[in-house]
């Protein structure tokens, strides 16, 4: 049943990866429980890749929203660390309401140096790429 | 520079699910012969929940999985060895030096780490995902030699990587979470924690009073996928499917959402009690349903390929993930009533 659907159903237009094999199990009647290595099957890359594809769409979304002013670069690059704003403040170790207040374009504006650094230690930029994002030379 | 080096002899086996995998291996350490479904059923690893008011990486939370370090607690626990479990560490630096000490003693540790940072890991794979764990082995200078059971060689992390892994945010934050076993007495009679892990399973699959959890929880969700469509829109609705999917297979799940692993460990354990028939049968029950697991997996996969135009209707795979809900709860029907 596996080679089959795996033939005709998903064609290799799939960006496949290859790098890593995986332990996998299976079963059938006549082997009972098996274990094999291989990497990971057309079907299970359809839905790594759909995830992935969900987060560009995000995105792509934030950096319109960051070009028109309506929120700031942190956002962009909170959603492209894939995290959210508990995590965020977690990681910066700020109540939420202020990462929020950093979020507007006027919050940001206000930000000292120093606020500016630690963020951009965590997003593992430079400051002044934290300004101004690279696709807004664009 | 001096450079210290100290390589403990461990062997890195690569298995399906991380934990279970780093538990076994641990085991086999110090000499007790336990396979990676054995101990996956032995601490318990096999669960289910489905939580839909929160919402993790942006689809509802779905676990195949228990709470992390469940499997090498029990599994230490139900087999009466001497293990440490230190849950929190607050100072990192602490936290490493530890490890530094274990290493010298020759004790192999293993960690809870999330995955984001994690540098030799598949990129696809790398999301937020703090329930992780490998076993470190060695020190060289800088640089740590860790067996990852996911990986298929062992990998090595520098210091200020593993400290970074160890102490990642979010939900379940490891905060340095580390174990090892202390004392393993050889002559260990597993059968009694067989019985103990089995009815501990069964208790959290179908005994649980609250319709959230286990096959209860696996029902409602089959009934959630159906009204997906309209409640969310085809584009969400595949998403959401495809965060099954994802829970399912990916990260290390040896296939099919454990059901495999566990079917493997039903079978094992009717062989070591004299090919009890039961047991025996209920592997074999466990063993279909992970294939229908695996064809589910298959079919969904086509919705979330095209997602606006879902190819398969998603009726018909509430009805599939409902009839998987009723297989499994035949397995645990029939293991509840065995009497060792």
């Amino acid at each position: 049943m596996k080679e089959s659907i795996d033939k005709s159903e998903h064609p290799d237009d799939v960006p496949g990866y290859c790098y890593n094999r995986e332990l996998f199990y299976g079963f059938d009647k006549e082997r009972g429980f098996t274990r094999e290595l291989s990497y990971q099957n057309q079907s299970n890359q359809v839905i790594i890749r759909q995830s992935w594809d969900a987060l560009e769409k995000r995105l792509e979304q934030v950096q319109e929203a960051v070009r028109s002013g309506n929120v700031s670069p942190i956002v962009y690059y909170m959603e492209k660390m894939l995290m959210e704003l508990p995590m965020l403040s977690a990681y910066m170790g700020l109540n939420r309401l202020r990462v929020r207040w950093h979020m507007t374009p006027a919050g940001f504006r206000r930000l000292k140096p120093p606020m500016l650094e630690r963020y951009a230690r965590l997003f593992e930029i430079t400051v002044e790429e934290l300004k101004k994002p690279g696709f807004m030379n664009k | 520079m001096e450079t210290t080096k100290t390589i403990i002899n461990y062997t890195h086996r690569q298995a399906g699910h991380c934990e279970s995998g780093a538990t076994s291996n641990l085991f086999k350490f110090y000499g007790l012969d336990i396979s990676e479904p054995m101990a996956f059923g032995i601490g318990n690893g096999l669960y289910f929940s489905y939580i839909p008011f929160l919402k993790i990486m942006f689809a509802p939370m779905i676990s195949f999985r228990n709470l992390p370090n469940t499997v090498f607690r029990r599994a230490t626990q139900y087999l009466g060895i001497e293990a440490t479990v230190i849950k929190k560490i607050k100072d990192p630096k602490e936290a490493m030096a530890m490890l530094d000490r274990n290493l010298e003693q020759g004790i192999p540790t293993g960690m809870q780490v999330g995955v984001f940072q994690l540098t030799f890991f598949p990129p696809e794979y790398r999301q937020h995902y703090n329930m992780h764990n490998l076993v470190a082995f060695g020190k060289e200078g800088n640089l740590y030699h860790i067996s990852d059971t996911v990986m298929e060689f062992p990998q090595v992390l520098t210091y200020d990587d593993l400290l970074r892994v160890r102490y990642a945010g979010g939900a379940f934050a490891p905060q340095g979470k580390m174990y090892w076993i202390n004392n393993l007495k050889p002559g260990i009679d597993i059968k009694p924690a067989i019985i103990k892990g089995i009815k501990k399973t069964v208790y959290e699959m179908i005994g649980i009073p609250f319709p959230l959890i286990g096959v209860k929880g696996l029902k409602w969700m089959a009934r959630d996928l159906k009204k997906w469509p309209k409640k969310h829109g085809n584009e969400k609705a595949s998403f959401y499917l495809g965060q099954i999917l994802r829970m399912a297979e990916d990260f290390g799940t040896g296939g099919a959402g454990f059901r495999y692993i566990y079917g493997a460990f039903l079978k094992e354990a009717g062989e070591l009690f004299g090919n009890h028939t039961e047991l025996l049968e209920a592997a074999d029950i466990m063993g279909k349903t992970a294939n229908k697991w695996r064809e589910f997996t298959y079919i969904g996969a086509r919705n979330c390929k095209n997602r606006s135009k879902p190819e398969e209707d998603y009726g018909m795979l509430s009805d599939m993930l409902m009839g998987i809900a009723q297989n499994e709860e035949i397995v645990y029907r029939k293991l509840e009533k065995i009497k060792f």
